[in-house]
């Protein structure tokens, strides 16, 4: 007959790895993020999650950078001033039509500048970027005063515009080498064409 | 014995890792009004980011300039600290904060060159008015020396902080061919002016507006 044999040592070791595992867990946190954190949680977050709001970002900084100086370090530092102009109008509720289809738009115009190498005079490219930024800065605008804490949340998205410019710029840096530039393209046009899918999707939600 | 030991260290594992930080510190005592005192503006916004506005526009325009500032930010708050318990003086002053921020914002984007004098003056009235919006922090227990003083070292450490960074984040760029740290602090000037922009419209017009 054969023994059945309990193997104490392996139920042992089983039950003690199961305690330091539990042990290990803590408390779930179920709730919304509120106050500072939660604002600015939401601020940084509204930029990144919002895929047409971020590639158009990156695409500002990736032009910038092609286009050289001044366009280089003026961009980043009138963006967010111009954006948060928008941002006003969005706190305000003042009505901008067609706020979806420029965004969109607005990353297909920076992509494919970005794509062709667009060279234009530092004006006009700053007029363009103007333009598109108050729609941005509204978009984020409008969310503002629902937020856990308005002031964190400014604080959020506006820091996560700046680091996406940043983000931009830095992959600029690649125009140094050749391949780095057919890269650059090569994202420009990937950017170009998700702002096509983006502009067909809201025009057709306005349908 | 191998296993008993593994048990141990395993049970002991258990019993240590669920265990939270002890709170040893003497914020339950005397001294506690003046963690107080400090810590009350590090944990409001307003008072964070328009200290470090001036300080980063302060040490932009380098340590000739913003050297008084070291002095007057901390004598500042505990002027103002001292008007508001003197005088009663309740300022929260919203929008002036905004503005402030703003400005200040601006002044480092736009790269001013702003005068000695001038930045002290507002680096004073700055003060002055934080120091009043902090004083509404006071409870009738709280012992006023220590809380004033802590909001004073706590002013004096950031501004002083901050503006040495700076410092030291420019000179390690003179003589070299490139600005891009300058161009950096710029940036940095922008978001700052953003932010003012939006919390003024917010406050002017926001839902809360009166």
């Amino acid at each position: 007959m054969r023994q059945f044999a309990f193997p104490l040592g392996t139920a042992l070791r089983g039950g003690l790895a199961l305690a330091v595992f539990i042990s290990l867990s803590q408390p779930a946190f179920a709730h919304e993020q509120a106050g500072i954190a939660g604002g600015f949680a939401s601020g940084f977050l509204h930029p990144l999650t919002g895929l047409d709001h971020m590639i158009a970002m990156v695409a500002v900084g990736i032009w910038g950078a092609q286009l050289g100086m001044p366009a280089i370090w003026v961009l980043p530092i009138t963006f967010p001033i111009v954006m948060a102009m928008g941002g006003v109008l969005g706190i305000l509720k003042l009505p901008l039509p067609f706020q979806e289809p420029v965004i969109a738009l607005s990353a297909l115009v920076l992509g494919i500048a970005v794509a062709v190498r667009l060279k234009t005079p530092f004006t006009v490219a700053a007029a363009i970027v103007a333009v598109f930024a108050i729609f941005h800065g509204y978009a984020h605008g409008a969310e503002l005063p629902h937020a856990a804490n308005p002031f964190a949340y400014g604080i959020g998205f506006v820091v996560a515009t700046g680091l996406l410019h940043l983000c931009g710029i830095s992959i600029g840096l690649l125009l140094r080498w050749p391949i780095g530039d057919r890269l650059i393209r090569g994202m420009g046009a990937a950017i170009a064409l998700l702002g096509c899918y983006f502009l067909a999707r809201s025009l057709g939600g306005m349908a | 014995m191998r296993n008993l030991i593994k048990l141990l260290i395993a049970g002991l594992a258990a019993l240590i890792v669920p265990v939270g930080s002890a709170h040893a510190h003497l914020i339950g005592t005397r001294f506690g009004d003046f963690y107080a005192g400090a810590f009350h503006p590090l944990t409001d916004l307003n008072d964070v980011v328009l200290w470090i506005a001036l300080g980063l526009l302060a040490g932009s325009l380098g340590a000739p300039r913003s050297r008084w500032l070291v002095v007057l930010f901390p004598f500042g708050l505990a002027a103002g600290f001292a008007l508001a318990i003197a005088d009663g003086t309740n300022f929260s002053g919203d929008v002036a904060n905004a503005t402030l921020i703003a400005g200040l914002g601006l002044a480092l984007a736009a790269g001013l060159r702003l005068p000695a004098p001038l930045l002290g003056l507002v680096g004073f009235a700055l003060a002055v008015m934080r120091g009043i919006a902090n004083a509404a922090a006071v409870e009738p227990a709280t012992n006023l020396v220590l809380f004033g003083a802590g909001l004073a070292c706590a002013g004096y450490a950031t501004i002083t902080l901050t503006m040495a960074i700076v410092i030291a984040f420019r000179r390690a760029e003179a003589g070299a061919t490139s600005a891009w740290r300058g161009i950096a602090l710029r940036a940095l000037g922008g978001w700052i002016a953003a932010i003012g922009l939006m919390m003024v419209g917010f406050t002017l017009a926001g839902p809360g507006a009166s």
